[in-house]
């Protein structure tokens, strides 16, 4: 296994853990739900974004897409946070 | 490199689509959350009706398909064709899985007598996840192609919209079904 494969392998495993824990904490109170799924769905995103897609090789284009998934899951927060 | 001449990975036309596709699934999902500040009861009861755990599996047959189709990448640029082949044909697989799971779901929803004309929930959940189902479905088309030419550049912009079916499916998977 390359050092590259080794790198997606684990970011997958990551991927798949972040997965489960998004199923697991929908029997959380419905702020700390939103915030929750919320913030795991970023994470697995960002991970997506630098890895799969190879963003970390270009760090400045990376923090552009992080600015606007954390624009969007603000905006995605306070909408689920105010119903 | 400095910061000035750093460049996108892989092909930029791949990368517009990416964020336009980006774009249109963000404002889906946010105009889906506005019109459920209008009825939140109506949505949390319409939203039981979801197979959940389902979905939560599907999240994992994408996510794995990607790792597949990543390391696909890689195998093309080590020119091992044979490995790049096998990587794109197990992850054309789990899109066939994951599409698999969401006919049964709809399925299941029309047996309860449920359509997007029964709330405007149905209506957005629908519309979203069928829209990205033909994503996965054209991903699965395109990922098919370049398993064929073969070369790193096609196999890397297959991917690459094969990752892009990934993003969108990790933001809407929280919002039609976990909210």
């Amino acid at each position: 296994m390359t050092p590259a494969t080794r790198t997606l392998t684990r970011c997958w495993i990551a991927l798949l853990l972040l997965a489960a824990a998004s199923t697991l904490v929908i029997g959380l109170s419905p702020p700390w739900l939103s915030l929750a799924v919320l913030t795991l769905a970023g994470a697995k995103d960002w991970l997506i974004l630098t890895r799969y897609l190879g963003l970390s090789a270009a760090p400045r284009m990376a923090r552009g897409f992080g600015v606007v998934l954390a624009l969007f899951l603000i905006c995605a927060a306070a909408l689920a946070l105010a119903a | 490199m400095t910061a000035r001449q750093e460049a996108l990975p892989g092909d930029l036309k791949m990368w517009v689509l990416i964020l336009s596709e980006l774009a249109v699934f963000g404002a889906g999902l946010l105009a889906f959350l506005a019109l459920r500040l209008g009825d939140p009861a109506g949505f949390a009861e319409a939203q039981s009706h979801l197979h959940r755990l389902g979905a939560g599996v599907n999240t994992m047959v994408l996510v794995t398909s990607g790792w597949l189709a990543a390391v696909a990448v890689e195998a093309a640029r080590a020119g091992q064709r044979w490995h790049l082949r096998a990587g794109l044909g197990l992850a054309v697989l789990l899109g066939a899985v994951f599409l698999t799971l969401k006919i049964q779901e709809y399925a299941a929803l029309w047996a309860q007598g449920i359509s997007f004309e029964s709330h405007a929930f149905y209506l957005f959940h629908m519309l979203l996840t069928g829209f990205h189902a033909a994503h996965v479905l054209a991903g699965m088309v395109l990922l098919a192609l370049v398993a064929g030419l073969a070369t790193p550049r096609a196999v890397e912009a297959g991917a690459a919209f094969w990752h892009m079916v990934d993003l969108v499916w990790v933001l809407l998977f929280p919002v039609v079904y976990l909210l």
